[in-house]
């Protein structure tokens, strides 16, 4: 086995860990999480693998919906900021100077802005919860990829083929279509999952902040934030084990960014 | 690339280990109080911090201004007796109240106090903006150095309770910035404010009182689980804790039960939602709320006793009003739990579970609502998913659901909400249930109660001039056999549970003997701070 394959089965594997992650999330029932004051405060064992809160719900039922709940607004804020990225990028590159630079302003202004302030700002504007944070992380995103976006376009546009397309009299959007956006797959992949573990935590620190996800929904922010209280009593597990998955699913999220890359990104795909 | 890498991590590790060996070590600096007692002085953390020491403005409202005196004061059985007064009288109209006022109190800055001071606390407090509720005060004057005589526009027999926590600042030096540095002639003198972090304050030497046994007090202000931490390093004598986190034993102190008449219950909206809005533009009425057998079913088949042992670790108590266990409350308010009854008042009203999903409905309406609670607020979080538990069995299903302040003043007409109020002064009654306070954006009457009988009782018990007549009224405000706003009668609030305000106190020290608590687990406490003491 070569190290390509290697790396498609670790690839195949991590994903399928994340897969099964979110399916299990959603098909933990909200009886699992029911409150259960005879429960409470519950150590873990075999029975309840990650112990209870102090209001007896089962923190390992909790921490999966909450996985669940953080690997959606990753997927769908991230896509939707990959989006927006590709298409701000190839405008900037394609249009005239005057668009360029205004929207490498844009950039400049988002990314002068720290993520974290703007989506508290954003998401408390759009009414807090899901939608709010959605909005809020995906417009924040786009930036670092729509510059690599934006770069490799430039490098194209100087490529002979596209001259010679052009001399044969196709159509501008004819090359972006068939020339350009091709090209871009790779970036747009690998931007895209490399954008899930940041989606993730902004998400946490969101929720954990108190200006995200409503404090019923087991987001993995909520769960941390309202163990803070309960851990000068002793109740350490509230914190480690959500702490500790969230970690896990980031640094997983990261490594399947980073294989990706290695496996579809032209320089290193030969390997 | 990799080699950074591998340097980086290092480094982190690094950086870690150093945390973990600095976090564990002690602080050398910090005031350590350590087991040596200070005879002297007590360091006391509480949770919410005074917005002013002003009592114009905010300070001492609904307790006492520790650092200011009062013309009257209340006992632990809420039997008033004099403090600056020596005496007071009220007109037969009860329109004219008389006090005269001790001629030896001075402020501790050495000039007299005399009755144009109080004139000029009342007439300050009613100008500017003040939490107390002077409406019904028309002028105060000062007639001479010790009578002051007040004119009153309507009557009012909670007036005493007004005047009991109002104290009296010094006309000479009162400006804009009193409130963060004051003068008064209370049993305690101000030293110094730190906000955000603690106020001291010192014995009144000159006090005309009997002089507080212990000299220095230090409030610290910090949240409960913080104030936990500080108890178990032994760096405060008393500390505010919750029922969440009081069931652990810290060696050294011993844990202070107070009750109260703090209570949490549900505000249910009463009226239908027939598309209204209030006065602020919000909307009201709720379609199952409003229904008097569902109320009902709540009032008579949650288990409050079952709330208070499981959900709240036995730190409360079973709620029956706004007032329990005060001279004015009607202790014909209790009622049994009776979850067969609430079942009966169920199905006679036509809710029975027509789709088997164990909610019942009625017309297609299923029996279902959103109760909604200050997120972070665990107290209120464990009653209101407790309560929905067991409003569940019953056939009716409670969404709950945290949200901010904010939101909470949005939507309290609408949903119900779990709230709490407690208070030492009967008006609190009215504000909660007359119907000029209805649908007002001040917390009293989100659910739109109005009742002309309770309204006729509540105005009688407003006029009344002696307590004993207003308390007859209040009372029949709340049942007189066949109305009131008791959970017997029109039920616009399910009362729950009156929490415990719980502290740890170190040994040794003896905090007194704490009167019924109002709402606010924080001022109440330091209320009789003048009769603590150290045991040698």
């Amino acid at each position: 086995m070569n190290r390509r394959q290697k790396l498609l089965i670790l690839t195949i594997l991590i994903t399928l860990i994340i897969v099964c992650t979110y399916l299990a999330g959603i098909c933990i029932s909200e009886e699992a999480i029911a409150v259960d004051f005879t429960n409470a405060k519950l150590k873990p064992s075999l029975h309840h693998l990650f112990g209870t809160d102090w209001l007896g719900r089962d923190l390992f039922a909790r921490t999966m919906k909450g996985l669940s709940i953080s690997i959606t607004v990753g997927v769908v804020a991230s896509a939707i900021s990959a989006i927006i990225a590709v298409l701000i990028g190839i405008a900037s590159a394609a249009s005239s100077k005057v668009i360029d630079s205004i929207i490498n302003w844009v950039i400049d202004l988002v990314m002068g802005v720290p993520h974290l302030i703007l989506i508290i700002l954003i998401s408390f504007a759009c009414g807090r919860g899901l939608k709010g944070l959605l909005i809020g992380i995906a417009v924040t995103h786009w930036t670092s990829l729509a510059r690599l976006i934006r770069a490799e376009v430039l490098g194209l546009r100087t490529e002979h083929y596209i001259a010679v397309s052009r001399k044969l009299g196709k159509s501008n959007g004819f090359i972006l279509i068939h020339h350009i956006l091709p090209h871009m797959i790779p970036q747009f992949i690998v931007g895209l999952v490399l954008m899930f573990p940041h989606a993730i935590l902004h998400e946490a620190s969101v929720s954990f902040l108190g200006y995200g996800l409503s404090p019923e929904q087991p987001a993995i922010g909520i769960i941390l934030s309202e163990s803070m209280k309960y851990l000068s009593s002793g109740m350490w597990w509230l914190a480690f084990f959500p702490g500790l998955t969230l970690v896990s699913i980031v640094f997983l999220f990261d490594r399947l960014g980073d294989n990706l890359k290695s496996l579809i990104d032209p320089y290193s795909a030969q390997e | 690339m990799k080699k950074h890498k591998k340097y980086l991590s290092r480094i982190t590790l690094l950086v870690l280990l150093l945390l973990l060996v600095t976090g564990c070590s002690k602080s050398s600096n910090s005031p350590t109080k350590g087991n040596e007692i200070d005879n002297n002085s007590v360091v006391i953390a509480i949770s919410t911090e005074p917005t002013t020491l002003d009592p114009c403005i905010s300070w001492g409202h609904g307790t006492t201004p520790l650092i200011q005196s009062t013309l009257v004061e209340y006992n632990q059985d809420m039997i008033f007796s004099n403090d600056l007064a020596t005496d007071y009288s009220i007109s037969d109209d009860g329109l004219t109240w008389t006090f005269t006022i001790r001629n030896d109190v001075t402020f501790t800055d050495g000039e007299p106090l005399t009755a144009s001071d109080v004139a000029f606390t009342f007439n300050t407090a009613k100008k500017g903006q003040s939490s107390l509720d002077l409406t019904f005060m028309d002028k105060a004057e000062a007639t001479s150095d010790d009578t002051i005589v007040f004119t009153l526009n309507r009557p009012t027999s909670t007036f005493l309770n007004t005047i009991a926590t109002t104290g009296i600042v010094p006309e000479h030096t009162y400006n804009e910035n009193y409130g963060t540095a004051p003068i008064g002639s209370g049993p305690y003198t101000f030293v110094q404010w730190n906000k955000g972090e603690q106020l001291m304050l010192k014995a009144n030497k000159d006090y005309y009182g009997t002089v507080p046994s212990i000299e220095n007090v230090t409030i610290v202000f910090m949240t409960e689980d913080a104030a936990f931490a500080a108890t178990k390093a032994g760096q405060v004598d008393v500390a505010l804790t919750s029922a969440t986190l009081a069931t652990a034993d810290i060696a050294g102190y011993y844990l202070k039960t107070v009750t109260s008449l703090d209570n949490r219950g549900f505000t249910l909206p009463v009226t239908p939602d027939e598309g209204k809005i209030t006065e602020s533009g919000f909307p009201y009425g709720n379609n199952v709320t409003c229904n008097l057998e569902i109320r009902q079913a709540l009032a008579y088949g949650i288990d409050r006793e079952q709330i208070a042992k499981v959900a709240l670790n036995g730190f409360a108590d079973p709620a029956y009003s706004e007032n329990d266990g005060m001279p004015w409350n009607n202790p014909e308010v209790i009622i049994a739990t009776d979850k067969i009854y609430a079942k009966k008042l169920l199905t006679d009203n036509g809710w029975i579970d027509t789709d088997n999903d164990g909610i019942v409905d009625k017309d297609g309406l299923k029996a279902e609502f959103t109760c909604i609670y200050p997120a972070g607020d665990s107290f209120r979080q464990a009653v209101a998913l407790a309560a929905s538990a067991e409003a569940k069995e019953l056939g009716i299903n409670i969404i709950v659901e945290g949200t901010s302040w904010d939101d909470i003043s949005k939507r309290m007409f609408s949903d119900a909400v779990l709230m709490g109020w407690g208070s030492s002064n009967p008006y609190t009654s009215y504000s909660l249930y007359h119907t000029d306070t209805m649908l007002k954006d001040d917390y009293y009457n989100p659910e739109g109660y109005s009742n002309q009988t309770v309204d006729s009782y509540l105005d009688v018990a407003m006029k009344s001039l002696t307590p004993e007549e207003a308390y007859e009224n209040w009372k029949k405000a709340q049942w007189d056999g066949t109305t009131g706003t008791s959970m017997k009668g029109d039920c616009p609030w399910v009362w729950l549970v009156n929490m415990h305000h719980l502290y740890y106190v170190r040994e040794g020290l003896d905090i007194g003997n704490q009167q019924l608590h109002a709402h606010g687990a924080s001022m109440p406490l330091l209320q009789n701070l003048k009769d603590w003491s150290w045991e040698n």
